[in-house]
């Protein structure tokens, strides 16, 4: 019944021609390949092999490079802090932009403004500002340290230390990304019927009622689109601790995408950065099918 | 409940519970204003920092206390015009071409990816076309950290490295994934009577896709290639991971050599040039962002629904 429709409504949409189809998209995916897709595949097998850019036979060990990952405990360490880091940063973003969104939903004047206002760290480059992060943070000339040390007061360390170091990256973060998410949700919440909320009303429901059963529903859609994307990018985290701490007092604030690069670029143990980046992309792959998965049942369920 | 209105009115302006009301309405809305200004303060705050510090000269920068706002004593526009490519050096106009050279070709060809993608996977039907499609979104879920290592061999073994055809190759190179998304979803809810009727008269394809097509998804376009533009501008990692001269080196590049990963204790760093340089970064992105907010917001908050 559902099929015959289908079948209709895609005789409608275009019309079945294979070869033009394959005459436009053959160039692209075949460059694609050569600039992303071949790379990609050999970053699979990189971490197989024992290669350390000095000696130019990659000598292939099997799983070793794995076992080392998770028997050495710097790299649990990392692993465990890329984890946390993305779990609160990715919580801070999306609890922050939430609110935003429902003040940014009323009708006030200037709402655009605010939008668009809102928005602009995400459109800055995070080496610029941290530009700005090292001159307030500066332990010898900073302009925190100036103020502390005109005032009399004894400067706090900002550098030498890995808490200081967490605030200052999270605290990046959610003003980097509470712009955008504040208008997918704003998108998800103007998706809400309005109709409802008046029907509610006029059964005498007050803003906290409103607010638990229609609004809360309503965004159900859209709350795993942004928390899924939102870890996922969480988890990647990299210029925000290469800028503003370079992993932290030894090693303090290293996370795992960092120290890939530290890995493969600075110590040539080409071995343990691809090691280390498979296992990263196998944590996050699992998210995103797992995303993907849940929002397919969702939608046959509805 | 029969009222004259006369009566109802004059009820309603005195009864103490609906008075209530709109005092807590009109509380919620200047406690909203308050929070929605603090944060946009704190949004632009670095953004203004940069552009009131570059009014300094080095000299007058290391040596004040300076605050929160900073305000020169001796202002001088010298940083500025580094903007508009008065008397740069060598050095900086080279960064500053590349990375407009990059741009314009990148985005190009990410823009013509996404068109030409959209339009295959919206009008054109063919076997396994889902299956193509759901393998390009799996490509986006791995993490590009783990291609960066591979990319840099490669380019070594083709010879690449450090030249020209590290541009060329990566920027033409990109499957524009989500913006083909954008694009398959925007054409799938117009009307196809127009191209088929083109069609009818005997026009090709590529006449369909850029005369007929193209008009029609504008808007998504314009989303696609502000931030497409705004993403290229502001990459340093192609130029830092797969160059080393200087000649090559896009301006976000070169802050980053100049800033990162050095160890720099102790040393007395020229801020206010690389402020300059953070403020030839942020600059052009942002004044493109201002010009084309609406067609960002829209375009974001689009994809954020049907994502």
């Amino acid at each position: 019944m559902k099929a015959g429709s289908i079948e209709q409504r895609k005789k409608k949409r275009g019309w079945t021609d294979p070869k033009r189809a394959l005459v436009i998209l053959a160039p692209m995916i075949l460059w694609w390949f050569l600039a992303a897709g071949f790379p990609m595949l050999f970053g699979f097998v990189l971490g197989f092999f024992e290669w350390r850019g000095i000696n130019p036979q990659p000598k292939f060990i099997w799983f070793e490079n794995f076992v080392t990952f998770f028997k050495n405990s710097l790299y649990r360490e990392i692993l465990w802090r890329t984890i946390w880091l993305g779990v609160v940063t990715t919580a801070g973003t999306v609890l922050c932009g939430f609110g935003a969104a429902l003040l940014m939903n009323m009708p006030l004047k200037g709402r655009g403004a605010f939008r668009s206002l809102w928005y602009i760290p995400a459109v800055t480059s995070t080496v610029a500002i941290s530009q700005v992060i090292q001159i307030m943070i500066d332990p010898f000339n900073g302009v925190l340290t100036r103020i502390f040390n005109a005032n009399g007061w004894t400067p706090i360390n900002f550098v030498d230390s890995a808490t200081w170091g967490y605030i200052v990256i999270i605290f990046y973060s959610i003003w980097k990304g509470v712009g955008g998410s504040a208008l997918l949700w704003l998108a998800g919440l103007q998706c809400i019927d309005a109709s409802l909320y008046e029907a509610a009303e006029m059964d005498g429901a007050n803003t906290f009622q409103k607010f638990l059963h229609i609004t809360l529903p309503g965004l159900r859609p859209i709350v795993t689109y942004i928390v899924i994307t939102g870890i996922i990018g969480a988890l990647q985290i990299y210029e925000p601790v290469a800028f503003i701490t370079n992993g932290g007092p030894q090693n303090g604030t290293m996370v795992l995408a960092l120290k890939i690069v530290k890995d493969g670029f600075f110590n040539f143990n080409f071995g343990m950065a691809g090691a280390s980046s498979l296992i990263l992309a196998i944590i996050i792959f699992v998210c995103s099918a797992s995303y993907y998965l849940f929002s397919k049942r969702r939608a046959n369920d509805a | 409940m029969p009222e004259t209105t006369f009566n109802a009115d004059k009820i309603r302006a005195i009864d103490p519970k609906i008075r209530r009301q709109k005092l807590f309405r009109w509380i919620g809305k200047i406690a909203a204003y308050a929070v929605l200004t603090a944060g946009a303060v704190i949004m632009v705050y670095p953004l203004l920092y940069v552009v009131m510090a570059s009014f300094y000269t080095a000299k007058e920068f290391n040596e004040s206390v300076l605050g929160l706002f900073p305000v020169a004593k001796e202002p001088t526009i010298d940083n500025f015009k580094m903007l508009f490519m008065v008397g740069l050096d060598t050095a900086t106009l080279g960064y500053y071409t590349n990375s407009i050279l990059r741009t314009l070709y990148t985005t190009s060809f990410s823009c013509l990816s996404a068109l030409l993608g959209g339009y295959v996977f919206a009008r054109l039907q063919f076997k396994r076309k889902e299956a193509l499609f759901l393998c390009m979104l799996a490509t986006q879920m791995i993490p590009g950290i783990l291609s960066v290592l591979p990319m840099y061999l490669q380019l070594r073994a083709m010879n690449l490295y450090d030249t020209w055809g590290v541009y060329l190759l990566l920027g033409g190179g990109a499957l524009n994934v989500m913006g083909t998304f954008l694009v398959r979803q925007t054409l799938e809810e117009l009307p196809i009577s127009i191209e088929e009727a083109a069609k009818v008269d005997g026009a090709n394809t590529a006449c369909i896709i850029f005369r007929i097509v193209l008009p029609m998804v504008k808007t998504i376009m314009i989303y696609l290639v502000i931030t497409g533009a705004i993403g290229v501008w502001n990459d340093w990692t192609t130029p830092f991971y797969y160059t080393e001269s200087q000649s090559l080196q896009t301006i976000p590049s070169a802050l980053t050599r100049l800033t990162a990963f050095a160890g720099k204790e102790g040393q007395l760093m020229d801020y206010p040039l690389i402020l300059s340089f953070s403020l030839l970064v942020t600059v052009p992105s942002v004044v493109i962002f201002f010009i084309f907010q609406k067609h960002i917001v829209r375009g974001l908050m689009s994809a954020g629904i049907k994502g």
